[in-house]
C-alpha cells in the first residue's frame, strides 16, 4: 500500500495533463525509489482496468508511467505488458490511447522514437490524427514484445487466487443508471445527490489500493499461553548463611602421618615387623584422613599387596569411598595371582561391598591363570588355591554362584584330578539342588 | 626408586618446618593467634601477625588466603570481586605447587601413569580433580579445598549458581580426603546450590552422602564415636593373632614365587607335596574363617569412618540434624513427594521446637501451597515472627504473592509482589553490603513473578520487562524465554508491537469507503497481508531499545522461542549426573564425563556407577539401624525418578509450546518455510497433545498453501473430515484439561477436600488459555474453505465457509472468504450485500482528503 504521500504524489503526476509527459516519467523515475515502482505501477494498474475511473489524460500518463519504468529492460520483462497490449488492440478503447501506447511499445529501449513524449498528455489528444496510425493485430503484438506467445502476465504468487479488494458501490438513488452525466459535479453548482469528485475518488483509491487482492483467509489461532508450571512461580525461603572460611589449616604441622608414610615405604619392599605393623594400623586408625597421606598410589599397590597383604586390605577398606578406588581395583585385577592378592580380595569381599564387576573379572583372571601355567606343579597349587579361594567367596555369599556357574564349573571339570576341584564341584552340585 | 620416592615426599611434606623446629612452632603459634583475632573480628590485629607470617613464609598460598579473606572483613564486605579475584590466586598457587612437588616425587617411572591421567584430566571440569588425583599425597599443604569453598561461596551468595557449581562438584567428587568441617560446608553449600538450581538428583546424591557421612540417621554422635573406638581395640586383637599365619604365607607365597620363575628348581619339587598343601589350605581357610569375623568388624569400622565427627564444634548437632531435617523436607519439595514432605516436616518441627522455626514455618506453608491448601498456607504464612525483618518480609509478601496467584486473584498477588521488591530493594540500600544481603537480594526471583502475573493480566511490556531483568539468573531456563516470546505475541495480538493492524482487530472487516456519489467505491481491507509487511519494515537486528529494554517484536519472539529451543535441546554441557543407583543415572553415565574419565576404568564399565553407589551399600551390610537409613535411601531415590519424569514431561510440554508458537510467528513473518519446518517438528513430536496437534496441522497447511501446494495442505485436514464434508471435534474438553498441569494434591489427606475439585473447575484462570474445541472445529471449517477457494473449487468452499460462519459468525477470516467466493462466483452484488449485513463490518471513510494543492 502507498503511504499517503507517496499516492499524493502519484496523483499531481497523473493530473499533470500539461507537462510534457517525459517530463512526468524522468519525475517518476527519480521521486520514487526503485523498489517502490512495482506497487505504484500496480495500484495505476487497478485503475486503469476500469475504463471510467480515470479520464483521458490520466489514462496516457498513467500507461507511459507503466510503459517507461519498465523500459530499460525488455518490453517482455514488463510486468504489466498483457494489459499494455490488451489495451492497444481494444476495439473499444479510445483511438488515440491506442495509438500511443503502440508508440510507446515501438519506441521500445531506444531513444529515437520518443519524440511524441515530448508534448503534453492533453497536446497529445489535441494533435491526434486517427488517420496516420495503423493498428495491428493482438497477435501480432504478442509476437512481437512478448518473448513468448503464452507469456503470462507476471504471476505474484497472489494474484493468481487474489480477487481487486475495489468494488464499486455507486451511491446513486436507486433505479438511476450511475454512468448518467447527471451525476458529473457540476464546478461551482450545488452538489447534489449522487455526484462525486471522480478526483477525490482517485486519489483515495490511490491511497487505499493494495497490491494484494482479496483472497480467501485462513484463521491463524494463536497458540495458547503456556499453563504456569508448578514450580515456576519462586516460593522464596530464608537462605541458610555461608560464611567465607578461615583455612586452618595455614602453617599447620604438616610432619603427621610422617613415621607411616615411613613405614608404608618399607612395606612395599618387604614384610614389616609386628610392631611396625601394629603401628600403621593404630595410625591410620586414629587419622581417618592419614590414609589419604600415606604414600600409597594405585602403581605402588601390588608391591604392597605382596609384601604386606594385611595392610594392604586396611588401606584399601579405608580408601573404598575415594575417587581413586576404582584405580586400585584395577591394579588389583591386573596384577599376577598369587596367594598373597587373592587373600586381599578375599579379605576385601567380607569387609566391604566390591563392584561385582571387579569380583567376576578377578575370578575370570585367576581361572584363566590357572589354566596357563606351564608347570604342572604350579597349576596345582593354583588351582588349589583358586578352589579354596572360591569356596569362600562361595560360602560367604559374596558371589551368586549363578553368575559363574558355567565357568567355575568348566574348570572344576578341568581340574577334576585335583582334590580341591572336586570338592569345590560337589558344593556346586549341593547348591544347584538347593 | 622407592626410597628416594619416599625421602622426597618426605622433604616435600615438611618443608615448611624442615630447616628448624624453632620456626614451625612460631608459625604455627602466631598462625594460632591470628585465627583468635579473626574470630573476635580483630582484623587489623590479625592481618599484622598475618603479615607477619607472610615474612616467615613469603608466598604460602594458605597464608595469602586468609590475608584475602581478613581484608575483606577489615573493609567492610565492600568488594566480592576482589576477595574472588585474590582467591583464585590462592587457588593457582596452591595447584602450581602441588603439581610442582608431585612431579618432583614421582619421577621418571610413572610417566605412564601420568599420560594416563593427563587424558582423564582433558575434560576441562575434570582438571582439578585430575591434579588432585595426581599428587594426592602430597596434597596436604598446598591443599586449596578451603579456598576453593570461598570461591564458592562468594558465587553462591552472588546467584552464580553454575560457576559455584563448577568448583564445588570436584571437592565433592573428591571429599575423602577433606577435613570433617570443610567437608560438611562444601556438602551443606553444594546442596543448597543444587536445590537453588531445582537439581533433584544431585540434591539427592548429596543428601544421601550427607545422611551416611555425618550419622544423622538416627545414632547420636557420641554413640558412633565410642563405637569406632570399640572397633579399633577389636581390631588391634585380631591383628595380633593374625601375624603368625601371615608370615607362613608369606614364606610360602616366597617359595610359591621363586618355583614360579625357575620352576626347573629341583628344591621346591623335593618339597612333600602334602606339607605344601595343607600349608595353603590351612593359610586359605585361617583366613577364610577368621576373615569372617574379622572384616565384618573392618567393615563397620570403615562405615563408622564414614560418620565423621565434627572436629568443629560451631554447628551442635541437633542444628545439624535440624539442617538436614530441613534440606530433606526442601528436596521432597522440589521432587513434589508431598506425603513423604509433610512427614518429614513434621519432624523438623518437632527438632526446631525451642529454635528458630521460621524456615520450618516457610517450607511447611510452601508444602500446603503445594498442595493446593491456599488458606492453610497463608495461615502458616502468618504464623512466622520474624516477619519485621526486612528478608523475611519480603519472602513472606512474595510467597503470599504467590498464593494468590494460584487462586487466580491476580490482582492481589501483584501488590504483594510489589511490596515485596520494595523490601527487597531497600535491603540492599539500608545496610552496608554484605554477601549475604546479595544473597538475601531476591529482587531478580520476585521479578520473575511479578513477570508471570503481568502476563497474567494481559500487559505484556511490563511482563517483559521483569522477564528480561530476571533473565539475569534465568537465562539458561527455556521457559523464561518463552514466557518473552509469550509477551511478543500478547503486544502483537494487542496492537502494542506495530502501527498496522494486529489479530484483535479481525474482530471486525474494515471496508474503506473511497469516493462520493456515482464514484463510490468500497475497498475491502485485508490486515492480515499487511501485518508482516508492516513489521518486517519494523525489524531490526537490535532488541532492545536504546533504554535497555526489550523491543517487542515477532522476530524478537522467534529469538526467544530458537533461544528456548536450543536450551531444551543441549542440556547444560557441565551438567555431570554423580552416580546415582537408579537405572536412568547408570544410562546417562555413558554420556557424562564420569565414565570417560580415564582409560583404565573402562576396562571395568560399569564399576565407578557402583563405586559410587558403593557409598550407600557399604552401610547398609550393617546393622538394623541401616534398615532405617535404606528405606529413607529408597524414599529419596523413588523421589528423584519421579521428579525426573515429571520434568522430562513439563519439557517435552514446553516443546510442544514452542514449536507452535514458532509456526505461528513464522507464519506471521510470512517465512511459510520455517513455519512448516516448526509444524512439521511440532507434528512429529511423541505424545503431543491433541490440542498441538490440531495448531501443527492448521499451521502446517497454512503454510503449505503459502507455498503453493494446495493438495499437500489438504492432507493435513484429511484426518478431520469424515463422511467428506464433516469436520470433526480436533480435541475434546479432556484433551483441554489434560493439558493442564496435574496438579499433585493427595486430596485423601485434605480435610477440605472442595478445594482439590475446585481446583479443577473451569473458572480455574488457566483454563480459559486454551481455544475451545467448537471453535477450533470452525477454524478447521473455515481454512478447509480457503483451501478449496485456492484450488479453485468454489462450491465446496462456499459449502465449507458457510459452516464455519454458523460456527463462528463473528470470524472475519471466514467473513472474507465467504465474500471472496462470491466475487469469484461473480456474485459482486450478493457480496456487497453480505458486507453491508454483516454486523462486524466497519466502514470507514476513505481517509484522504486532497488538498488545495493538487
Amino acid at each position: 500500500m502507498l503511504s499517503q504521500e507517496e499516492s499524493g504524489r502519484v496523483f499531481a503526476l497523473l493530473k499533470s495533463e500539461h507537462r510534457p509527459v517525459e517530463e512526468i516519467v524522468s519525475d517518476f523515475t527519480s521521486k520514487f525509489p526503485r523498489h517502490h515502482h512495482f506497487a505504484i505501477c500496480y495500484s495505476l494498474l487497478l485503475l486503469l482496468e476500469d475504463k471510467k475511473t480515470l479520464n483521458s489524460t490520466e489514462r496516457l500518463v498513467a500507461f507511459a508511467i507503466l510503459h517507461q519504468a519498465y523500459s530499460s529492460q525488455k518490453s517482455s520483462a514488463n510486468p504489466f505488458i498483457s494489459l499494455i497490449i490488451n489495451t492497444a488492440c481494444d476495439s473499444e478503447a479510445e483511438k488515440y490511447e491506442r495509438a500511443f501506447i503502440l508508440q510507446l511499445l515501438s519506441s521500445g529501449t531506444s531513444n529515437i522514437n520518443k519524440e511524441f513524449l515530448k508534448q503534453s498528455a492533453a497536446d497529445y489528444i489535441k494533435g491526434f490524427d486517427a488517420s496516420s496510425h495503423s493498428f495491428p493485430q493482438h497477435e501480432q503484438l504478442q509476437q512481437q514484445y512478448c518473448d513468448k506467445v503464452h507469456s503470462e502476465p507476471y504471476n505474484y504468487s497472489h494474484i493468481n487466487v487474489t480477487v481487486k479488494n475495489v468494488l464499486p458501490d455507486p451511491d446513486v438513488p436507486h433505479g438511476c443508471d450511475a454512468n448518467s452525466p447527471e451525476f458529473q459535479l457540476q464546478t461551482g453548482a450545488k452538489p447534489k445527490l449522487g455526484s462525486g469528485d471522480r478526483d477525490e475518488a482517485v486519489a483515495g483509491l490511490l491511497a487505499n489500493l493494495s497490491l494484494k487482492g482479496l483472497g480467501p483467509q485462513w484463521i491463524r489461532p494463536l497458540p495458547p499461553r503456556f499453563p504456569v508450571l508448578d514450580r515456576e512461580l519462586e516460593w522464596l525461603i530464608p537462605d541458610n548463611n555461608h560464611e567465607l572460611v578461615w583455612d586452618h589449616g595455614m602453617c599447620a604441622d604438616t610432619s603427621r602421618g610422617a613415621a607411616v608414610r615411613d613405614l608404608i615405604a618399607k612395606a612395599l619392599k618387604g614384610p614389616l615387623l609386628p610392631a611396625q605393623y601394629e603401628q600403621v594400623v593404630v595410625e591410620l586408625a586414629n587419622d581417618p584422613k592419614l590414609v589419604y597421606h600415606c604414600g600409597l598410589t594405585p602403581r605402588k599397590l601390588p608391591e604392597l599387596v605382596e609384601n604386606n597383604p594385611l595392610i594392604a586390605v586396611d588401606v584399601l577398606t579405608k580408601l573404598i569411598n575415594s575417587p581413586e578406588i576404582s584405580e586400585y581395583y584395577t591394579v588389583l585385577v591386573n596384577m599376577d595371582m598369587s596367594l598373597h592378592s587373592m587373600e586381599v580380595v578375599n579379605r576385601l569381599t567380607t569387609a566391604v561391598e566390591l563392584p561385582k564387576e571387579f569380583v567376576r573379572m578377578y575370578i575370570t583372571n585367576c581361572i584363566s591363570s590357572c589354566q596357563n601355567i606351564k608347570d604342572k606343579y604350579m597349576q596345582n597349587r593354583l588351582v588349589r588355591l583358586v578352589c579354596v579361594f572360591l569356596q569362600s567367596l562361595i560360602r560367604n555369599r559374596i558371589i551368586d554362584v549363578k553368575d559363574l556357574f558355567i565357568e567355575v564349573q568348566a574348570f572344576c571339570i578341568e581340574f577334576s584330578r585335583i582334590r580341591e576341584a572336586a570338592t569345590l564341584f560337589r558344593l556346586l552340585k549341593t547348591l544347584g539342588l538347593e | 626408586m622407592d626410597s628416594r620416592d619416599s625421602t622426597q615426599s618426605m622433604a616435600a611434606n615438611s618443608s615448611g618446618g624442615d630447616d628448624d623446629g624453632g620456626l614451625l612452632s612460631v608459625t604455627a603459634s602466631l598462625a594460632k593467634e591470628a585465627s583468635l583475632y579473626f574470630q573476635s573480628g580483630k582484623f587489623d590485629e590479625c592481618l599484622d601477625l598475618l603479615n607477619q607470617l607472610l615474612e616467615k613464609k613469603p608466598d604460602d598460598p594458605k597464608v595469602l588466603h586468609n590475608i584475602a579473606i581478613a581484608e575483606y572483613f577489615r573493609d567492610g564486605c565492600a568488594d566480592p570481586k576482589k576477595l574472588l579475584e585474590s582467591l583464585n590466586n590462592v587457588k593457582r598457587r596452591s595447584e602450581e605447587l602441588a603439581r610442582a612437588s608431585g612431579e618432583q616425587a614421582e619421577t621418571a617411572n610413572n610417566l605412564g601413569n601420568k599420560v594416563i591421567l593427563g587424558a582423564k584430566g582433558s575434560g576441562a571440569g575434570h582438571q582439578i580433580s585430575s591434579a588432585n588425583s595426581g599428587s594426592l599425597i602430597y596434597m596436604d599443604e598446598f591443599d586449596a579445598s578451603v579456598a576453593k569453598l570461598n570461591i564458592a561461596v562468594i558465587w553462591f551468595h552472588l546467584h552464580e549458581y553454575a560457576k559455584a557449581l563448577s568448583v564445588l562438584e570436584p571437592l565433592y567428587q573428591n571429599i575423602a580426603p577433606i577435613d570433617e568441617s570443610t567437608a560438611l560446608q562444601i556438602c551443606l553449600l553444594l546442596l543448597d546450590v543444587a536445590l537453588a538450581c531445582h537439581d533433584a538428583s544431585r540434591s539427592a546424591d548429596v543428601l544421601m552422602y550427607l545422611e551416611k557421612a555425618f550419622g544423622v540417621g538416627g545414632v547420636s554422635q557420641g554413640d558412633s564415636g565410642s563405637m569406632v573406638h570399640q572397633q579399633s581395640t577389636n581390631l588391634l586383637t585380631k591383628y595380633s593373632s593374625v601375624p603368625s599365619s601371615s608370615s607362613v604365607a608369606d614364606v610360602s607365597n616366597s617359595d610359591l614365587g621363586a618355583s614360579v620363575n625357575a620352576s626347573e628348581n629341583p628344591l621346591s619339587r623335593t618339597l612333600s607335596e602334602e606339607t605344601l598343601e595343607d600349608d595353603t589350605v590351612l593359610v586359605l581357610s585361617s583366613f577364610e574363617i577368621s576373615g569372617q569375623n574379622l572384616a565384618r568388624s573392618v567393615g563397620l569400622s570403615a562405615s563408622n569412618e564414614l560418620s565423621r565427627t565434627l572436629v568443629d564444634r560451631s554447628i551442635s548437632t541437633v542444628d545439624l540434624k535440624l539442617k538436614l531435617q530441613l534440606y530433606k523436607v526442601r528436596f521432597l519439595l522440589l521432587t513434589r513427594n508431598l506425603k513423604q514432605a509433610k512427614r518429614e516436616v513434621k519432624h523438623a518441627m518437632n527438632i526446631a521446637r525451642g529454635r528458630d522455626s521460621s524456615m520450618a514455618l516457610f517450607l511447611k506453608s510452601q508444602l500446603e501451597y503445594a498442595r493446593g491448601n491456599h488458606r492453610k498456607a497463608i495461615k502458616l504464612l502468618l504464623a512466622s515472627s520474624n516477619r519485621a525483618e526486612m528478608g523475611i518480609s519480603s519472602m513472606f509478601n512474595n510467597n503470599l504473592g504467590c498464593i494468590y496467584y494460584q487462586l487466580g486473584k491476580y490482582h492481589t498477588s501483584s501488590v504483594f509482589f510489589s511490596k515485596a521488591l520494595n523490601t527487597s530493594s531497600s535491603l540492599r540500600k539500608d545496610k552496608p553490603l554484605k554477601l549475604f544481603t546479595f544473597s538475601q537480594d531476591k529482587s531478580l526471583l520476585i521479578t520473575y513473578n511479578c513477570g508471570l502475573q503481568y502476563l497474567a493480566c494481559e500487559k505484556p511490556i511490563l511482563a517483559a520487562r521483569c522477564f528480561q531483568k530476571a533473565s539475569l539468573v534465568f537465562y539458561k531456563r527455556p521457559l523464561l524465554w518463552l514466557r518473552l516470546a509469550e509477551c511478543c505475541l500478547m503486544a502483537f495480538e494487542k496492537g502494542l508491537i506495530i502501527a498496522g493492524r494486529s489479530p484483535s482487530d479481525r474482530s471486525e472487516v474494515r471496508v474503506h469507503v473511497i469516493g462520493k456519489g456515482k464514484w463510490r467505491h468500497l475497498v475491502i481491507d485485508d490486515g492480515i497481508l499487511k501485518n508482516g509487511h508492516v513489521d518486517s519494515l519494523g525489524t531490526d537486528d537490535c532488541f532492545f531499545g536504546s533504554d535497555g529494554q526489550p523491543k517487542l517484536s515477532l522476530s524478537f519472539a522467534r529469538q526467544c522461542l530458537i533461544n528456548a529451543l536450543h536450551l531444551l535441546n543441549c542440556p547444560e554441557l557441565n551438567y555431570e549426573k554423580f552416580g546415582l543407583p537408579s537405572n536412568l543415572s547408570l544410562e546417562e553415565n555413558e554420556s557424562s564425563e564420569v565414565t570417560s574419565k580415564n582409560s583404565i576404568q573402562r576396562n571395568l564399565t560399569g564399576l565407578d556407577s557402583k563405586i559410587s553407589v558403593g557409598l550407600g551399600q557399604v552401610t547398609s551390610n550393617g546393622d538394623a539401624k541401616e534398615q532405617k537409613g535404606g528405606t529413607s535411601l529408597e524414599t529419596i531415590q523413588n523421589s528423584v525418578s519421579y521428579c525426573e519424569d515429571t520434568c522430562k514431561r513439563e519439557k517435552q510440554m514446553i516443546k510442544q509450546a514452542l514449536f507452535a508458537n514458532l509456526a505461528y510467528v513464522e507464519l506471521q513473518l510470512e517465512n511459510p518455510v520455517k513455519a512448516l519446518a516448526a509444524a512439521r517438528s511440532l507434528l512429529e513430536l511423541p505424545d503431543c497433545s491433541r490440542i498441538y496437534i490440531f495448531l501443527g496441522h492448521v499451521y502446517a497447511a497454512e503454510a503449505l498453501c503459502l507455498l503453493n501446494k494446495p493438495n499437500e495442505a489438504a492432507e493435513h485436514f484429511s484426518i478431520y473430515l469424515s463422511a467428506g464434508n464433516n469436520v470433526d471435534l480436533p480435541f475434546s474438553q479432556e484433551d483441554c484439561e489434560q493439558w493442564r498441569v496435574e496438579k499433585t494434591v493427595d486430596s485423601e489427606e485434605l480435610n477440605g477436600g472442595s478445594m482439590a475439585t475446585k481446583n479443577s473447575s473451569p473458572e480455574d484462570p488457566q483454563y480459559i488459555l486454551l481455544p475451545n474445541p467448537e471453535e477450533a472445529r470452525g477454524t478447521l471449517y473455515a481454512n478447509i474453505a480457503a483451501l478449496f477457494a485456492m484450488q479453485g473449487e468454489l462450491e465446496r468452499a462456499h459449502y465449507f465457509v458457510m459452516q464455519a460462519l454458523s460456527l463462528l459468525p463473528r470470524s472475519t477470516e471466514a467473513t472474507v472468504t465467504a465474500i471472496y467466493i462470491d466475487l469469484m462466483l461473480g456474485k459482486s452484488q450478493e457480496a456487497i450485500a453480505k458486507l453491508k449485513q454483516c454486523s462486524h463490518v466497519r466502514f470507514v471513510p476513505g481517509g484522504f482528503h486532497l488538498s488545495t494543492s493538487c
